[in-house]
């Protein structure tokens, strides 16, 4: 007796999915429509993919509104720290600590605007003698190629030993060090394959809010954050790292150090007044209007409920 | 139902996702398929498919705010992002291939991969026995037996599941040529 069709079917899907190769069912002329649109099944996508990579662009198209690289100008990314001092002390420190070159300076009367490299990350000051005494701190991961010569270097700059160089649990060797503006410097050599983690720049901007998930909730609403990781140990969370475009913010729950530190940073994005209006939504004090500056930049900002200064820009 | 989107559709479409990124989605959904078989097509290789397929639709994202419509189809944009892909991978890997070369497809090569298309989109509607079994036997590349396994039924009622896709399929592409 013939054998069924159902059944000659299952074998000649059996040859045409590990062989390609459809010849034998092609003659049989009960079976050749099948096997005709058994071979082209064979390049059929897999549904998971498809919701997947849908999945991924949802996440994007939320974010879309700062993630267009093509209005970031040259060496720097979507997010750039921006330290407010009275004096060119900070740069003094930055330039003996971790070899920063100062790319471009804008001096006023009574204020200078300075861009500074470090390795291949951007940071931006602004000098300003008027400025309160007690000004504003940040945090900063930077990662260098060997921690314990950077760590000493800063240490004879006029850093603050906070933690000397030791290995930690969480990959990499570092030691922290507070510099005479009262910022903190987490330096790390990553234990891994290069010094510097995969994706990361050499100076990563880090924060200490009270709570770290209502935080990166808040980041994620206004500026389109997407989290990356987040570390817990008892309840804390010690470390995480959000990514907004194609910069990276880490943060560590640290209630000692506490929510009056205000350190700023530089947003370049497409639509100065979208992403004011968005984060302004999602909570942030508006502290300037968008508006044209005499330097090119289209600017506005906020303050986020950290109190983080957030200058929202789009450049000339 | 396989959509057919008429140009007024697609270019309201376009409008809408330059205007608020989230209706990307609907380009996604309507072409989707296409991209994948046309880069399945010159790849061969499901993983680097994948690869290609979503680097398109990225980059697509990316740069819709310079889409400019002039008339042409809006998967003929992203025939070109691809052939792009194809081509930037083609030099990473240095590869001499004997794929077909990462250009946009002609007429001809645009009507068999709107019967792709066509395909794929049907195997999305089959019902869901059927769409399953389809998936794990030619996607996944399991045998009948790993797949009544999964779906805890007998390797009988798998074939007859096997059949009556095949069969659904048929019919419905048949429909559509004639």
């Amino acid at each position: 007796m013939a054998e069924a069709l159902i059944d000659r079917l299952d074998r000649a899907i059996d040859v045409i999915v590990s062989r390609g190769d459809a010849s034998a069912a092609l003659a049989d002329a009960e079976l050749a429509p099948l096997a005709v649109v058994a071979s082209q099944l064979r390049s059929c996508p897999s549904a998971s993919f498809k919701a997947r990579l849908r999945a991924n662009l949802e996440r994007r198209t939320a974010m879309s509104i700062v993630l267009e690289p093509t209005v970031i100008r040259e060496g720097f990314t979507t997010v750039t720290p921006f330290i407010q001092a009275r004096d060119s002390s900070f740069l003094d420190f930055i330039t003996k600590a971790f070899g920063a070159v100062e790319i471009a300076s804008a001096p006023t009367p009574n204020h200078i605007h300075r861009e500074v490299r470090i390795g291949d990350s951007m940071l931006m000051i602004s000098e300003r003698a008027s400025m309160a005494s007690g000004s504003p701190h940040g945090s900063f991961h930077i990662f260098v190629p060997d921690v314990d010569r950077v760590f000493e270097r800063a240490i004879a700059a006029g850093g603050k030993s906070l933690s000397a160089p030791e290995n930690r649990p969480y990959g990499e060797r570092s030691g922290f060090v507070e510099d005479p503006l009262g910022n903190y410097w987490f330096i790390g050599t990553s234990l891994g394959p290069t010094p510097v983690p995969q994706g990361l720049r050499t100076v990563t901007p880090y924060l200490h809010p009270r709570s770290a998930p209502s935080y990166i909730d808040f980041l994620a609403r206004a500026f389109g954050a997407v989290e990356e990781f987040r570390a817990e140990h008892q309840g804390v969370v010690m470390h995480a790292r959000v990514r907004i475009g194609d910069a990276a913010v880490e943060m560590g729950e640290a209630p000692e150090r506490g929510e009056n530190e205000k350190p700023g940073f530089y947003l370049y994005v497409a639509d100065v007044d979208a992403l004011h209006e968005r984060a302004v939504a999602a909570g942030a004090k508006s502290i300037l209007a968008p508006a044209d500056q005499r330097y090119g930049d289209r600017l506005a900002m906020v303050e986020d409920p950290l109190g983080v200064t957030w200058a929202i820009a789009r450049p000339a | 139902m396989v959509t057919i989107t008429g140009d007024h559709d697609e270019r309201a479409l376009i409008e809408a996702a330059q205007a608020d990124p989230a209706r990307f989605l609907d380009l996604y959904d309507l072409n989707f398929h296409r991209v994948y078989a046309y880069v399945i097509r010159r790849t061969g290789v499901r993983a680097e498919a994948e690869d290609i397929t979503s680097q398109v639709f990225e980059r697509a994202l990316a740069n819709l705010s310079r889409f400019e419509w002039r008339g042409a189809p809006f998967v003929a944009w992203l025939y070109r992002i691809a052939a792009n892909a194809l081509a930037d991978r083609r030099r990473e890997t240095g590869r001499d291939s004997s794929d077909p070369p990462p250009d946009v497809p002609d007429g001809r090569e645009s009507e068999e991969l709107e019967r792709r298309t066509m395909l794929f989109q049907l195997v999305d509607r089959l019902p869901e026995a059927q769409r399953r079994v389809i998936e794990m036997r030619f996607v996944e590349e399991k045998s009948i037996r790993e797949v009544a396994a999964v779906l805890d039924r007998s390797e009988g009622a798998v074939k007859q599941l096997q059949l009556r896709a095949l069969e659904n399929l048929r019919k419905s592409m048949e429909g559509r040529d004639g």
